[in-house]
């Protein structure tokens, strides 16, 4: 036990010695990481919450299903359980002719004596139909055609709609991932660059090292150690200003009109958060050991 | 030491024949033998101690044996004395016995010094080969290359002469140039 506690303090050791020894070039990096970061944070924080709100949309998109008038009650109640048993049909909602009157006045509202005194006898029953997958949609009308046969009057859909909603949510992704590659390809050659500084510094005494036997991970460790610090400071201070910015901005938003018109919910700032930590330190810590291995290659061929 | 491939032959160490040996097992080939070098790299930052006790932590020694065998080595160098003293401080002489003390410290069954008087003058260059002597009488193998003519002559031990890569001569006790 003693011998690896001795191995492992001795490289951290020499990790934060390095670190401490460049504060320019060691301050200038974290501060281009943590900028990186932030951005990437900003768009993430973005992407999730479109994909949330996407999801609630999802949701309330559906098909509607209009039946001939005329089908008897307990028909429509066999095919409504049918439906339910649909794969990727999330909720199934049956609407009587009534209540399609009443929404059509709601919709009508300034206009609705132009409804008055008309009987709902030609408007037709209907089920309402949410989905959970939508990607599913058009198999699924096409097992509800089957399953309704002829006392099917017409399915109404948000065709359009829901593939519109779907390219959106792609896209968003998409321009995120691209987005990370770029800025992680970004932050790791930064950090690369710092620790070259360092490890060019200390060239001799790699050479030196590497004479006296010490194998490659041995000399690689401290500056892995470097670059990690490195990535973890940025990540912290990321944090720290995104958490931040999201806390401070989210009741805010969620206070505005047009926020509260859309019935739109964000992602909380508790769930957030611990997304944004587990990101970050994943990106800090891999961002820094490969940043770092790459520095180091060169120097090693001795 | 692998840093260069024979043109032709074999090198065999210990009884082992490197010229084959896989890139990720030379460390410890190179920690089977204490290596000794004309310009002594010593770690500048690093105090005599330190950089004696480097060569342990790299073959990840425990602490308390470092903090035995060190001092021993140092002693053993005539070094005793400068332990805290960082490479600067010193003469090219002591230096050289740091790098000895190095290359000492975890016990190699030989030890290689490539031209260690070089840039010594005589009498510190002597001092250097009566402890290589003293060395190789405690059982370590002692190699040493050299074109110091008055040392090979001084020293009478087995000589082997090499000429443009070829080896040309081997005498069990002999001077630099062959009198024959």
């Amino acid at each position: 036990m003693t011998v690896k506690y001795n191995v492992v303090s001795y490289l951290i050791g020499e990790g934060f010695r390095n670190v401490l020894k460049n504060k320019k070039s060691t301050i200038s990096a974290i501060t281009v990481m943590f900028l990186c970061m932030i951005i990437f944070g900003v768009f993430f924080i973005l992407g999730e919450n479109i994909n949330h709100i996407m999801n609630t949309v999802e949701e309330a998109q559906g098909v509607q299903v209009y039946f001939k008038v005329g089908t008897k009650e307990e028909r429509m109640k066999e095919v409504g359980e049918q439906i339910k048993n649909i794969d990727g049909v999330n909720n199934v909602q049956f609407v009587s002719k009534e209540e399609g009157m009443n929404e059509l006045k709601e919709s009508y509202k300034d206009n609705a004596s132009a409804l008055e005194g008309m009987s709902s006898d030609f408007l037709p029953d209907s089920y309402r139909v949410t989905l959970s997958k939508l990607e599913l949609n058009e198999q699924i009308q096409e097992q509800i055609t089957a399953i309704v046969g002829e006392d099917l009057d017409e399915i109404k859909s948000s065709n359009e709609t829901i593939s519109t909603i779907m390219k959106i949510g792609n896209g968003i992704r998409i321009f995120t991932f691209v987005l990370l590659i770029i800025l992680i390809l970004f932050a790791v050659v930064i950090i690369s660059n710092t620790i070259k500084l360092t490890v060019h510094a200390r060239r001799k005494e790699i050479s030196i090292m590497k004479y006296v036997g010490a194998t490659n991970s041995f000399i690689r460790g401290p500056f892995i150690v470097e670059g990690i610090l490195i990535g973890l400071i940025s990540a912290l201070i990321a944090i720290l200003i995104v958490g931040f910015i999201y806390n401070g901005m989210i009741p805010n938003l969620e206070q505005s009109e047009i926020v509260k018109k859309l019935e739109i919910t964000f992602v909380t700032f508790t769930d957030m958060f611990r997304l944004l930590i587990a990101v970050y330190l994943v990106l800090g810590i891999g961002i820094g050991v490969i940043g770092s291995s790459i520095s180091m290659r060169k120097y090693l061929e001795v | 030491m692998k840093e260069e491939e024979p043109t032709s032959g074999n090198i065999i160490i210990n009884g082992k024949d490197t010229t084959f040996l896989k890139k990720n097992r030379v460390p410890y080939l190179r920690r089977s033998m204490g290596i000794v070098f004309q310009d002594f790299r010593l770690l500048p930052d690093k105090t005599v101690y330190e950089n004696v006790a480097f060569a342990m932590y790299i073959v990840k020694a425990s602490p308390r044996h470092i903090r035995r065998q060190v001092p021993m080595v140092l002693s053993l160098v005539g070094l005793s004395g400068k332990a805290k003293m960082y490479p600067n401080e010193l003469s090219g002489g002591e230096q050289q016995r740091v790098a000895l003390a190095r290359a000492l410290v975890n016990n190699p069954s030989m030890l290689i010094a490539d031209e260690p008087t070089g840039n010594l003058d005589p009498d510190t260059a002597w001092d250097i080969m009566m402890l290589l002597n003293e060395i190789n009488m405690r059982g370590t193998t002692v190699i040493v290359a050299t074109h110091a003519k008055d040392i090979v002559d001084r020293m009478k031990k087995r000589v082997i002469q090499i000429n443009k890569g070829n080896i040309v001569r081997d005498d069990k006790k002999g001077g630099y140039d062959s009198e024959v």
